[in-house]
């Protein structure tokens, strides 16, 4: 309290913590982009002269930016565009045109897109055209006829661009390519993906236009420069506007990053994969339990949310199942060892099921088949089961073949953790014979 | 400013046993004007209250939100449409015709660049694992949706699948996974008991409702079940007490009274053999006809015609039989069999658990014509009565590639329903003038209840099977090739038939 | 109804064209036969459609809709119908599996629930909706009328829309005529959804409709009706328990369809008043279809109507097939016109010219007395053991139709049978008789009827004894116009059954007085009695039960030609085929062809020729051999001798007809090429080996 009464801005600590919720929410959840980029430096400067290059002396080119999902492709190229338009003489000429494969399914789609994004609808009006390129050749003069003889260059991003491969012979990249190879509009196309193997998806003619240059985006980042990274994205900046507040939590987070434990977390975590969402989650986990009540981040937390993120869900949902399904479970566990992971269907199931109630159940009592066939239908809608062939509908449901997509180890010990289950079950479950 | 957790005790008496998850979602959802994370998956089994809670906490907290039910949209258009509707109020500038999700963005854009978030807005999918065949793009797209389209909006998928099942083989947007864990036994209680008959003391009824867990639980751990099935048999419960017999406090009495007859509830309103309705009714009859009632698998009988009766054995036990053994059944002089070979003994147990196995045409038709010892002309009507099979969904037709030439089909009944058809006396509907005595064989038939099949066939060609059980049958001489004049017998042109229908 | 109509055209437009060269029938009659076949057609649709024939069942649907509705309403205030709110009343018709007949019930049914219940009935068929979309699709039309144009605006699909569409569309249909009982339901009528053929819709399809539809249970009074063919089961195969627990379902059951097979042989055949009838062959034919192969009652009358228009134009009598004064009228015309046509008939032989009318109204008379009689008998037999002369009626009416029922030994078994009935199972048998002559049209037989009602008032005073002879009273009235004798005895024989009883009151109450009583004497009076009812019985039979042969003019009734019902009914287009291919001269009338023996004609056409020798040959045929053979035979065909073809050399001409014939074999389904040997093709047929 005495503290609080000396700065010079006060809020109360509810207020504090709201701000820090505003400022950490944004950068984990919207991905807001950090002042300077991090890990990938030298793919940043590289792309921007690249990118400049187009901008301002009007120079074709084509690249593709590739890495594992949450690497931080997207953040690269967005980062880069900032620093680009920050530029006056750039800002005034380039032309963007910002693509994603998950919207622009086909290149129908793909060109109203670019058009709209061009703002040419209007000069396009309600014309026909022969082919997809006489239509982009269009647009593109449609540009030079502005207000310059040169025509301006134009920045073509392409996000999923494995996507974009599967379009009908990929007319969109042939022709983007395609431009990019003659030199009559200066045009930048940038690709983002996460298959290393994309250009085995392009054709050869659409390939063999591709300046086949690319950008890894993987940051060489060992454990302490994570552990650092981590701190750094917990942190919260200078203009936080109470300063004391930002500091005392600053130094919580410095203290939470030298903890024991919570580098445990963050080791394994690392070794699981090093990008940047998965790391958002686990760290935005631990920030939404952050409330006036407690308004620091403590290790605890952490570890919880941890806990949270690396959750068994199969285990969970077998958690929830009754006895009987249990039941059936294991018979279809002992099937698949008896005849190696051979599909079964529903009869066999059951049979194995009254074989083991005939044998020893005292905890267990028979039901009646249909009772069985409900539970039976119960796991199929879990898909827990799967039927091999989809045609199968028309069979009846009790000859058709399954096939069970849990592992042995998972049903043991989803067993071993099941709550109260009956003891005989369990020696069913363990013992070698069906 | 305030603490969203300030909610928490009122909400949890709303929504009694899921405290954990309120508070969690609570503090994911976090301030209204904050950001959430883009898109958060929340999975437990039916009526674990995903979406009743989701829902009452939206509601209660006064968010923007809008919930889909994905069984409801057939199209994507529905859905869109949806979203941009209760999100935007009316949307003047509407969807184009069938819509991609391009469409959508562009226009949710459009519209929230006219009135921007001042809250995050919430679009809640449940049932979400039907996106997954809706469009292969859709379910990553709303994964990802705060950043196509960013606003401060945050999707919520509720499924009972998990997770691991929607991930597309090239990855996508990883969401925030949420587990409802299912009711434990005491919870169910605890919840149950709440809706307790307005004429009858809580205690009663939490009671009684511990007897019914008592039975059901180890089956089912659906409250809405659990929920169906103590409305149902309360009133059983309560009987007793209406005649007087007993008092609230002697719950042996009252147990030994209920727990018969929720074993039966079990096998038939738990299965919705029965009707809720009817149980009521039958609930109110004396003990004495309480036996009747019957459920609907018990009214397996089909009437059918004559003629396909036969066709429908003859296909069970062409399904169901290896085709090794027709002759030895089917044949009247078959040679000597070996005893140790002809059913090897796998075959025995196991064809009733693999189920029926697909045979061609025309074995269907020997069988037919060895098992009706009367001669009949292959009619049309014949054919179209086996078609008429398949529609019934008695038979079924697999193989659609070689329609044209073999046809092959499955039998799609069981050994009871066989055994029925077999067995009911044709007198009722048969005519005066046909020999009784075919069902009465046939019901001693040796193949009525196990194996059989048809070599000869494999020996001279199929069509062989076609005419010379019935020769064997009719003067019992085998493999004797037919004179043209009778050709309705030795001919049968599966393509032919199918041109000329 | 349209497709009544449409019948009709095509009915007429067949008549009228045979009519032309039907060269017997002179012309202005033509018109009258069209006219006469229309009536006839247009009686028995109206039989079908007004005879509908599961009443019962619809009622009972009716009946649920109903409560359903109702109980929609009280759902809130009830305990256990809100604990129970969340499932979808559901009726299941079980209706058998003669589907062509569905149709005219699920008319009958929407036209009901319209009328008399809600605007809002949606029927939908299951090849109309293969996919969720077309389901909804179509629901919503239906329900929400077409004003509401769902197809072009896709968005309009969801129920959410109908529910509020339903609930501010204030009930107005022109066709509604609510009484005030049901003014309940006019706030918010039930929403019925019927799937017409349950079996044949996709399961996945309608899961998905039945878990939208309980999103909406709350705010719709949505009933479901499923059509099932089969069985009730098929429900819960098609559903996965989870979907069947939102349903609530009802079972209701139609009438077997050999029920109503009797029904409209009862009201089609056994009456006099329908003047076309069926001589056994046909009948058996027909009966026979129905019940061998599909049990549809509509194509049985398809069947009859089909024989009828035969019939109509075959026959040149036929113009007496008709009510009794326009029959008389044309025979008139006819005697003076051509009587040849008289003469020509076979039942005329030895009738003198121009009685004609006179043999109508015999004729007519013949069949007032026949059914009636014909019921009697059946009455009697039906509840003998072992049924000797049939359990239903139409058995009986075909061996009638057959031959002199009475001089089969079934009948003289069953009369045999009859003399050993008890007592009241015999009393209840008269009782039925005694109804059937009492309604009957025939005077003769109507007055025995009659005589038999005024007799029934006296008293049964001494218990059971006194009603047998009261019965035996019943009875002689028949006696009266027969035989005076048999009356007389009787009289005697109750009068010595009389005194007794006063003296020492006897009884026939057990089996062990029965017994004792025939000790004391040989006959005890019940049995004369009983003796007396058979003779009579037996007598009746014996002076109606002709069979129709031996009537003149027979022919203007009854069609005969079971051969042509057959082949137009049952066809069987594979023997024809074989018969085409192996003896072309059935079909082509050439008298080169017209030989018996196996040997190939070479007059034949060539796939003729190629089928013959493909007889021959084994499981794989080698065409160059084929084409040899053949090659041979056309040669043989054109004079020259076959040796002329040295070896391998096929003109073009043979080869190409040759290959033209092959094909066409193999169009036919014959032959197929096979992937073994790409010079050969493989037999479908069998042959031999």
């Amino acid at each position: 309290m005495s503290k609080r009464k000396v700065k010079d801005q006060q809020l109360t600590v509810g207020q504090c913590v709201c701000q820090v919720h505003r400022i950490l929410r944004e950068r984990f959840c919207f991905q807001k982009l950090p002042s300077a980029p991090v890990g990938l430096e030298s793919q940043h400067k590289h792309l921007l002269e690249l990118l400049k290059r187009t901008a301002i002396h009007g120079e074709s080119n084509s690249v593709l930016i590739v890495g594992p999902r949450g690497a931080g492709k997207t953040m690269l190229l967005k980062s880069v565009l900032n620093e680009l338009l920050d530029v006056k003489e750039v800002k005034s000429n380039i032309l963007l045109v910002q693509l994603n494969g998950l919207l622009q399914t086909d290149d129908r789609i793909a060109l109203k897109e670019i058009t709209r994004q061009l703002n040419l609808e209007n000069v396009v009006g309600d014309k026909v055209f022969g082919s997809f390129a006489e239509n982009l050749a269009f647009l593109l003069e449609a540009l030079k006829k502005g207000d310059r003889s040169s025509s301006r260059p134009v920045l073509f991003t392409l996000d999923e661009f494995d996507l974009f491969t599967h379009h009908k012979n990929q007319t969109l990249l042939y022709n983007l390519f395609d431009i990019s190879q003659s030199a009559q509009t200066p045009v930048a196309v940038v690709g983002l993906t996460c298959r290393v193997d994309v250009l085995e998806l392009l054709e050869k003619r659409v390939k063999s236009r591709f300046s086949h240059r690319q950008i890894q985006a993987l940051s060489p980042m060992d454990f302490p420069q994570y552990v650092e990274l981590v701190q750094q994205q917990l942190s919260l900046p200078q203009e936080f506007p109470d300063g004391r507040f930002a500091h005392e939590w600053n130094n919580s987070v410095k203290a939470l990053c030298e903890d024991k434990s919570v580098e445990d977390v963050l080791r394994k975590h690392f070794n699981l994969s090093k990008d940047f969402r998965s790391l958002h989650m686990l760290l935005f986990l631990a920030l939404s339990c952050v409330t006036p009540s407690n308004p620091t981040i403590k290790p605890s937390l952490l570890l919880e949310a941890s806990r949270l993120c690396t959750m068994d869900c199969k285990a969970n949902m077998l958690h929830g199942l009754s006895i009987l399904e249990l039941c059936l479970i294991i018979a279809m566990k002992h099937l698949n060892d008896h005849y190696q992971d051979e599909p079964f269907n529903f009869e066999m199931v059951y049979n194995e099921f009254k074989k083991f109630l005939q044998r020893k159940s005292h905890s267990v009592h028979s039901f009646e088949k249909p009772v069985v066939i409900k539970a039976f239908e119960h796991l199929q809608q879990l898909e827990l089961i799967r039927p091999v062939d989809g045609s199968a509908s028309r069979t009846q449901k009790e000859y058709q073949l399954m096939k069970l997509l849990l592992d042995h180890t998972q049903v043991m010990e989803a067993l071993q953790r099941y709550p109260q289950c009956p003891t005989d079950v369990k020696q069913w479950a363990t013992s070698a014979f069906g | 400013m305030p603490d969203q957790l300030e909610h928490l005790p009122r909400l949890t008496h709303l929504l009694p046993c899921r405290e954990a998850q309120i508070k969690t979602l609570l503090l994911l959802l976090g301030e209204p004007e904050h950001y959430s994370y883009p898109s958060i998956f929340i999975y437990g089994h039916r009526a674990s209250g995903k979406s009743h809670v989701t829902l009452t906490l939206l509601k209660e907290l006064k968010m923007p939100h809008v919930v889909v039910n994905c069984v409801e949209c057939v199209s994507l258009g529905l859905l869109f449409e949806h979203v941009l509707l209760s999100l935007f109020g009316s949307s003047h500038t509407s969807l184009p015709r069938g819509p991609s999700l391009s469409d959508f963005v562009r226009l949710y854009r459009q519209l929230c660049s006219e009135d921007p978030a001042k809250q995050t807005r919430y679009i809640v999918l449940d049932h979400a694992e039907l996106l997954r065949d809706m469009s292969a793009n859709l379910l990553p797209g709303f994964l990802r949706l705060q950043e196509l389209v960013e606003d401060n909006v945050t999707v919520i998928f509720l499924s009972e699948i998990v997770w691991d099942k929607f991930r597309p083989n090239t990855g996508c947007f990883e969401p925030l996974l949420l587990h409802f864990p299912d009711y434990s036994k005491v919870e169910l209680q605890q919840i149950l008991a709440q809706d307790s008959c307005p004429s009858y003391s809580p205690e009663l009824y939490s009671s009684y409702i511990s007897i019914l867990l008592g039975v059901f639980y180890s089956v089912c751990r659906d409250l809405r079940e659990l929920r169906h099935l103590a409305a149902l048999n309360f009133p059983k419960f309560c009987e007793p007490l209406e005649k007087g017999e007993a008092k609230e406090s002697d719950a042996h009495k009252l147990w030994r009274n209920i727990e018969p007859h929720l074993k039966k509830a079990m096998q038939t309103v738990y299965l919705r053999e029965v009707s809720s309705v009817q149980w009521e009714e039958q609930q109110q009859k004396e003990e004495k006809e309480v036996g009747e009632l019957r459920g609907l698998s018990a009214y397996t009988h089909v009437e059918l015609p004559y003629y396909s009766k036969f066709l429908l054995i003859a296909a069970y036990l062409a399904s169901y039989n290896p085709a090794r053994t027709d002759r030895r059944f089917f044949l009247k002089n078959h040679g000597r069999i070996k005893k140790t070979n002809f059913l090897k003994k796998h075959e025995k147990t196991s064809n009733h658990l693999l189920g029926p196995k697909p045979f061609p045409l025309d074995r269907l038709l020997a069988i037919f014509y060895s098992v009706v010892d009367s001669r009949v002309a292959p009619t049309a009507s014949i054919f179209s009565q086996i078609s008429s099979l398949v529609t019934l969904q008695l038979l079924t037709q697999v193989g659609h590639d070689d329609q044209l030439d073999s046809p092959k089909y499955k039998c799609a009944v069981s050994l009871g329903f066989v055994r029925a058809i077999a067995s009911d006396d044709l007198h009722q509907h048969a005519l005066r003038w046909t020999a009784d005595h075919r069902t009465l064989h046939l019901r001693h038939h040796p193949v009525g209840s196990h194996p059989t099949s048809c070599c000869l066939w494999v020996r001279c060609g199929p069509r062989a099977a076609v005419w010379e059980p019935v020769c064997v049958q009719r003067r019992g001489i085998p493999r004797q090739p037919p004179a043209l004049d009778q050709p309705q017998l030795c001919v049968d042109c599966a393509p032919a038939w199918h041109w000329l229908r | 109804k349209i497709h009544d109509f449409h019948n009709l055209q095509i009915n007429q437009f067949y008549l009228s064209h045979k009519c032309v060269h039907c060269s017997s029938a002179s012309g202005h009659f033509v018109f009258f036969i069209i006219y006469a076949t229309r009536s006839l057609i247009i009686q028995i649709h109206q039989f079908i459609l007004q005879e509908d024939l599961n009443k019962k069942m619809l009622d009972g649907l009716l009946e649920f809709v109903k409560k359903s509705a109702a109980s929609f309403w009280c759902r809130d205030d009830d305990w256990m119908s809100r604990m129970r709110a969340s499932e979808i009343p559901t009726a299941a018709l079980v209706l058998g599996v003669n589907m062509p007949d569905h149709t005219i019930t699920f008319e009958s049914m929407t036209e009901l629930l319209h009328d008399s219940l809600t605007p809002f009935v949606a029927s939908v068929q299951a090849k109309e909706c293969t996919a969720m979309k077309q389901l909804m699709q179509k629901v919503l039309q239906r329900l929400m009328g077409t004003n509401v144009m769902v197809d072009e605006d896709e968005c309009h699909l969801c129920m959410s829309v109908c529910v509020c569409h339903l609930q501010k569309s204030p009930v107005k249909s022109p066709r509604k005529r609510l009484s005030s009982s049901q003014s309940e339901f006019l706030q918010s009528p039930p929403v019925v959804v019927i799937f017409r053929d349950l079996e044949a819709f996709s399961p996945q399809v309608l899961q998905d409709f039945i878990l939208v539809c309980s999103q909406y249970v709350h705010q719709l009074p949505l009933v479901f009706i499923f059509g099932i063919a089969t069985s009730p089961s098929t429900i819960q195969r098609m559903l996965p328990h989870s979907v069947s627990s939102l349903l609530c379902i009802e079972l209701f059951q139609s009438l077997s369809c050999t029920q109503h097979l009797a029904t409209i042989i009862d009201k089609l055949f056994l009456t006099s008043k329908f003047h076309f009838k069926f001589s056994a062959k046909v009948l058996q034919v027909l009966v026979g279809i129905f019940l061998y192969h599909d049990f549809s009652v509509c194509n049985f009358i398809k069947g009859l109507q089909l024989s009828l228009l035969e019939h109509f134009h075959s026959q040149p009598l036929s113009v007496l097939c008709c009510h009794k004064q326009e029959a008389l009228v044309h025979a008139q015309q006819l005697n003076d016109r051509d009587g040849c046509v008289m003469k020509s008939q076979t039942s005329l032989l030895h009738h003198p010219q121009g009685v004609c009318q006179k043999l109508l109204k015999s004729l007519h008379k013949y069949h007032k007395n026949f059914y009636p009689a014909l019921r009697c008998l059946h009455v009697l037999t039906s509840i003998l053991p072992k049924y000797p002369l049939g359990k239903q009626i139409r058995e009986l009416y075909v061996l009638c139709l057959e031959k002199k029922v009475w001089e089969t030994q079934e009948y003289d078994s069953a009369m045999q049978l009859i003399r050993m009935l008890a007592k009241d199972e015999l009393v209840t048998c008269l009782q039925k008789c005694v109804e059937i002559l009492t309604f009957c049209k025939s005077k003769k037989l109507k007055k025995v009827g009659e005589g038999s009602a005024e007799n029934r008032p006296v008293p049964p005073s001494e218990g059971n004894t006194l009603e047998v002879d009261h019965h035996a009273l019943l009875l002689h009235p028949f006696c009266v116009p027969a035989k005076y004798t048999l009356y007389a005895s009787t009289i005697k024989c109750i009068n010595h059954l009389h005194h007794p009883y006063s003296s020492f009151n006897y009884s026939f109450q057990t089996l062990l007085e029965m017994k004792e009583c025939r000790r004391t004497r040989r006959k005890t009076p019940y049995e004369i009695l009983r003796n007396a009812v058979v003779d009579y019985i037996d007598n009746l039979v014996k002076t109606h039960l002709y069979p129709p042969e031996s009537q003149p003019l027979y022919e203007v009734w009854y069609y005969s030609s079971s051969g042509t019902v057959r082949r137009h009914l049952n066809a069987t287009p594979r023997t024809s085929i074989q018969t085409a291919l192996s003896h072309p001269y059935c079909y082509l009338q050439n008298e080169a062809l017209k030989n018996d023996s196996g040997i190939i004609s070479s007059a034949a056409p060539d796939i003729c020729i190629i089928y013959k020798l493909h007889l021959e040959c084994g499981r794989l045929i080698n065409l160059y051999d084929w084409l040899e053979a053949y090659a041979t035979v056309a040669t043989a065909a054109e004079g020259k001798d076959p040796s002329a073809i040295e070896g391998g050399k096929v003109d073009e001409l043979k080869h190409a007809r040759f290959i033209r014939a092959v094909s066409e074999l193999e169009f036919l389904g014959f032959v197929k090429s096979t992937k073994q040997k790409t010079d050969h093709v493989a037999r479908l047929t069998w042959g031999g080996c």
